[in-house]
């Protein structure tokens, strides 16, 4: 698999869903928690509610981007250098 | 038109019209088109947008109408304060859109995608820009080929210039639904914007101009999950837009009013301009295809050339599958009719609900350090945190009152509970009672909370009593 794959689309399987749910994961925490609460006792007492969304919501993207890479990631074929795949013959070293 | 108009930069550029080369992201050049469909889109366009650049400028008393004001975590939408206790309304509305969405998928296909679809209303934008600045479709062509030339790099500046001032316009207005807009434009003006605002801004407009700009159809194909998944809610009686086939094949060019039989052509005359129009570059005389937004500009034009031909116009058509098998169609489905009432039902449930809300929010919390104390009087005190909200538009000032233990004291430093709109007050109350009157450890007692001005405003919330049982 993978070659036949347009790159646009490798990039885009994995910064967009992430996005989605990082997106839906900032408004479920922060109507949750608000942020000015949980800061207080931190050394990020002085950001702006504003502030502490954004950076709620890039942390977020980055761990959802890093589970979408990871999900790629298992998704090549297993095989070893050089071993045969099951049929497809698909070479070893899944680019 | 006759078979000398076939549109010379589509042999120019050869083979761009190739159904699979816009997996390999060849830029398209979709061809501008009229008619009554486009003009629909026009409609939409311009609706959709007006609402959406205009509606943040509204105000409502003496605040913005609409605005989703994340720093103070209260949502205004003109008469209406959402907190974030009223949550489930969001999720409600959530799962209308998305119904909604599936009712109207199911009936015409995907006319979402066509004319509403803020990814279909934006590019169109950024294609009358760009029309404006670099000609029709063939002087596109003819200047992405040419050269680095004075001019070409004038146009071309021109065009992103004003794709990146749109945008970020897009992006200000969008900041705009967040804060306040009059005062951000004021800041914007006075180069004095937050570094969050500023940043949302830059990153809207960005996503704007990248998408709108450069994306395109990738979007759709490659992005879009109701792309995705869309298929699942076609039916045989779902409008969809598709070549007629019989009527059309054999294609070939022809001198007008000749004798159709007698030359074995059919009706199309294969002048491509169903292909140069379409937006994600398919040629939809290949049949259905999942990459087919549904925009009808195929329709449009090709009407065009049905009506010069004098033929009669719809080769290119919304049909539905069983019109196109002569089977009778179906518009009441099972399947429409159990999204419509669901649908239905939500939309009356969330209006009903939101018209009883009851403005006003009391949390209990007991105090943690200390299960009881006991009075010098004998008395057994349990420490509470009321936390109040004020929902409402109006001030309110409430009584407290509380049931479940005899002789129950309650008392509280404040004389009165007034709180002005939309604020939050934190309240010490101590209760106490005699512990003769407690026949277990730990007691539900029953919390409430009444407008003076207004009897219906009242809440209740159950809290703990604890306390030694005397045998
Ligand atoms: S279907 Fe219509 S627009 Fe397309 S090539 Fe045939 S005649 Fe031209
Ligand atoms: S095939 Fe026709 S309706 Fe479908 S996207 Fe292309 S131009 Fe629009």
């Amino acid at each position: 698999m993978g070659s036949d794959i347009p790159k646009v689309q490798k990039v885009i399987a994995i910064m967009w869903p992430s996005f989605l749910i990082a997106g839906v994961a900032t408004i479920l925490f922060f109507t949750a928690f608000d942020p000015v609460d949980f800061l207080v006792t931190t050394p990020f007492a002085d950001m702006s509610r504003m502030g502490a969304y954004t950076v709620g919501f890039f942390l977020f993207w980055l761990l959802t981007t890093a589970s979408s890479m990871l999900t790629c990631y298992f998704q090549r074929p297993c095989v070893f250098k050089g071993q045969q795949n099951n049929g497809n013959s698909i070479s070893g070293h899944t680019a | 038109m006759t078979e000398n108009t076939p549109d010379n930069s589509r042999q120019q550029s050869g083979d761009d019209i190739q159904p699979k080369l816009y997996a390999q992201c060849g830029k398209l050049y979709p061809r501008q088109v009229q008619g009554f469909f486009a003009r629909l889109r026009v409609i939409g366009v311009l609706a959709l947008l007006g609402l959406y650049y205009l509606v943040p400028w509204f105000s409502w008393g003496d605040r913005q109408a609409v605005l989703f004001d994340l720093p103070a975590r209260k949502f205004y939408i003109f008469g209406l304060t959402f907190w974030p206790q009223d949550f489930i309304y969001l999720a409600f509305l959530l799962i209308i859109a998305a119904l909604a969405l599936f009712f109207f998928t199911t009936l015409a296909g995907r006319l979402w995608c066509g004319y509403a679809c803020p990814q279909t209303v934006w590019t169109e934008v950024f294609l009358w820009i760009e029309n404006l600045v670099e000609g029709d479709r063939s002087k596109q062509m003819k200047l992405d080929k040419a050269p680095m030339s004075w001019r070409k790099f004038y146009l071309k500046t021109s065009k992103h210039t004003l794709w990146v001032l749109f945008s970020l316009f897009t992006g200000f207005v969008f900041v705009g639904y967040f804060t306040p807009i009059y005062e951000l434009w004021e800041s914007t003006l006075a180069w004095t914007l937050g570094p969050w605002e500023a940043f949302w801004i830059f990153f809207y407009g960005l996503a704007t101009y990248g998408n709108a700009g450069w994306l395109r159809e990738k979007v759709c194909i490659y992005m879009c999950p109701y792309a995705r998944f869309q298929s699942v809610m076609f039916d045989d009686d779902t409008l969809v837009i598709a070549y007629d086939e019989d009527r059309g094949d054999p294609r070939g060019s022809r001198k007008r009013n000749i004798d159709l039989k007698q030359a074995g052509l059919g009706d199309c005359i294969n002048c491509t301009l169903c292909v140069q129009v379409c937006p994600t570059g398919i040629d939809i005389r290949d049949g259905l295809q999942y990459e087919c937004i549904g925009c009808a500009a195929c329709i449009d034009v090709c009407d065009d050339v049905m009506e010069k031909m004098n033929y009669e116009k719809g080769l290119i058509c919304y049909t539905t599958e069983n019109a196109r098998q002569n089977k009778k169609e179906k518009i009441l489905r099972l399947r429409v009719i159990v999204y419509a009432v669901v649908m239905f039902s939500m939309i009356a449930g969330l209006v009903y609900s939101i018209s009883q809300r009851i403005p006003l929010e009391l949390d209990i919390i007991r105090d943690r350090n200390a299960l009881y104390r006991e009075t010098d009087e004998g008395l057994v005190e349990n420490v509470y945190t009321l936390k109040l909200i004020n929902m409402d538009e109006v001030q309110h000032e409430y009584n407290l009152s509380a049931t479940g233990i005899e002789g129950m004291e309650l008392i509280l430093n404040e004389k009165e509970i007034i709180l002005k709109p939309g604020e939050i007050v934190s309240l010490v109350l101590q209760v106490r009672v005699d512990p003769v009157n407690l026949k277990n450890v730990s007691t539900g007692i029953n919390f409430s909370l009444e407008s003076k001005i207004n009897p219906e405003i009242k809440t209740q919330r159950i809290g703990k009593f604890i306390g030694p049982v005397i045998k």
